[in-house]
């Protein structure tokens, strides 16, 4: 599903964000991101989304070829996953039920298509109860799963997602990672950038650790701390 | 037909429109200036043309004979002129019925029983089909024997050209500073409600909507700014039509300012497509570049 081969990428500003990162996550699989701030889990995030073309390096995605893209050809890369963001992003002068639409809509789909969709994505993330209801009128984690609804309305087979519980609190952290792992078992590649080491640890999922813009591991169930899965081995 | 789909993209482009109400309002009424200057530019144009050639087909060659013409000279001379398929007519005015004329039209204004003898030349009128023919003609008449000179306001005709020329470059730099000044407040205009909708635009490309679909709201806007403002000029020039060219027409009756209605209608069109124009391709400026970054 994702491949990337020697990937640097360096920004205007001259800070170097990643530094011949290899990567490959197969199709279906659940990856968290972990590491520090500014090590580098968003910067590789925005460089499978094409929001940033890496410096150096062949990116794949879904057989995409990410670094060469043309930008006349990002919006068709875009349609073929979904992104969530820590901050959500939703419209704030739409219903829940517009915002997911929305994706829909600017895409040119049909209206058929819009009244088909839109339910089975609230119903997938349970808020069919609370389409008519405005963003400013729902809890963080209710934000969350209708950005959640939206990314998936366009039926993605990858989902990249940026500190998705970085706003949340803990009951509504495990809600979003549970939902996330209902869509991953459904067959959607998840990959998940975050510093929640709670999550981390509960889920023992794969774990790839980035430390300077560099992977330092690749665990396949991992922690979110280096060595714990050894340590938990002995002392059990 | 989606109609659903109609009914989205025309509820994006009343929502970009009712946004900023008064910065669209300023963006309609610089295009009305701009749009009332070049209507008044083109309806002169209009009239003028049709002065020029009502003036044009008045023109009529003086041809003035030698003093010692015989008779029969200038029965050969008439002949020859009517035979002549440029010319229309021709009135041969001796030089006593020419001192008549001169007597009647310079009543009160000077005294013309001082003169004692006829000062005048026998004279011919010589009106031409086409105007375009009438410096020929007259060059042709002026070769013939028996004739003096052959005139026809010469220097009239080049002044009238001359002024029209100068006047038509007066409006044009106008006009193209208006555009110029029409363009980039629309451009304004349709950059703000860009910003208003930045977060909209950004979940849009997050989607994965192409940038012409995301241009397209911004473009209507500024087409719908060129258009409205085209339309309140053009409403402002029939007002001003109605009302002023009466009372200019009462003060400078030689000067018959007038256009059908066929030129009126091809104005009105022609300054909407400029309106729509002017609004499309500002805002396609100022899209574009919010995009690129």
């Amino acid at each position: 599903m994702i491949s990337l081969r020697g990937v640097t990428l360096v920004y205007p500003n001259g800070v170097r964000a990643l530094d011949c990162v290899d990567l490959q996550i197969g199709k279906g699989d659940f990856v968290f991101l972990v590491g520090h701030s500014g090590t580098g889990k968003s910067s590789l995030l925005r460089l499978l989304y094409r929001e940033v073309a890496p410096t150096a390096g062949h990116i794949t995605v879904d057989g995409i070829r990410v670094d060469r893209l043309r930008r006349s050809r990002v919006p068709a890369l875009r349609r073929h996953l979904g992104v969530v963001f820590q901050d959500f992003k939703l419209l704030t002068d739409k219903t829940v039920w517009e915002n997911v639409a929305f994706a829909l809509q600017v895409t040119g789909a049909h209206t058929n298509d819009i009244r088909r969709q839109v339910p089975r994505v609230l119903d997938l993330v349970g808020l069919s109860h609370k389409s008519r209801m405005y963003p400013n009128e729902l809890s963080g984690g209710e934000q969350q799963r209708t950005a959640i609804a939206r990314a998936l309305v366009n039926n993605p087979k990858l989902l990249l997602c940026d500190e998705p519980s970085g706003n949340l609190d803990p009951t509504n952290t495990t809600e979003i990672m549970e939902l996330l792992l209902r869509i991953n078992l459904k067959g959607t590649t998840v990959v998940v950038a975050t510093h929640n080491q709670a999550v981390v640890d509960r889920m023992r999922r794969r774990v790839v650790r980035l430390d300077n813009g560099r992977i330092v591991t690749d665990e396949e169930r991992g922690f979110y701390f280096l060595g714990l899965g050894q340590a938990q081995v002995l002392s059990g | 037909m989606d109609w659903g789909k109609l009914k989205f993209f025309l509820g994006e482009v009343a929502r970009n429109f009712t946004r900023n109400a008064g910065m669209q309002i300023t963006a309609i009424g610089t295009v009305a200036v701009t749009i009332v200057l070049l209507g008044a530019f083109l309806y002169v144009r209009a009239a003028l043309a049709h002065l020029g050639s009502d003036v044009l087909n008045q023109i009529e060659i003086s041809v003035y004979l030698k003093p010692d013409v015989s008779a029969a000279q200038t029965a050969t001379l008439r002949t020859r002129l009517a035979q002549d398929e440029r010319i229309r007519s021709v009135r041969y005015i001796p030089k006593s019925e020419g001192l008549r004329e001169l007597r009647a039209r310079m009543q009160g204004q000077i005294d013309t029983t001082i003169l004692t003898e006829n000062p005048l030349p026998d004279k011919m009128r010589v009106r031409v089909r086409r105007p375009e023919d009438v410096p020929f003609v007259a060059k042709n008449i002026r070769a013939m024997p028996g004739v003096a000179t052959a005139d026809y306001g010469q220097a009239v005709v080049a002044r009238l050209l001359q002024l029209g020329a100068v006047a038509r470059r007066v409006g044009i730099a106008l006009i193209v500073m208006f555009v110029i000044i029409a363009g980039i407040i629309i451009s304004n205009t349709i950059r703000l409600t860009v910003f208003a909708r930045r977060r909209e635009i950004a979940v849009m490309q997050l989607v994965g909507a192409t940038n012409m679909y995301i241009r397209m709201p911004f473009i209507c806007e500024g087409m719908l700014d060129g258009i409205v403002g085209a339309l309140v000029a053009v409403g402002l020039l029939m007002l001003a039509r109605g009302e002023l060219l009466a009372k200019f027409n009462g003060y400078l009756p030689w000067l018959r300012l007038n256009a059908t209605q066929a030129d009126l209608s091809a104005i009105f069109l022609e300054l909407l497509v400029a309106g729509a124009i002017v609004g499309i391709v500002s805002s396609w400026i100022a899209v574009g570049r919010y995009l690129r970054t």
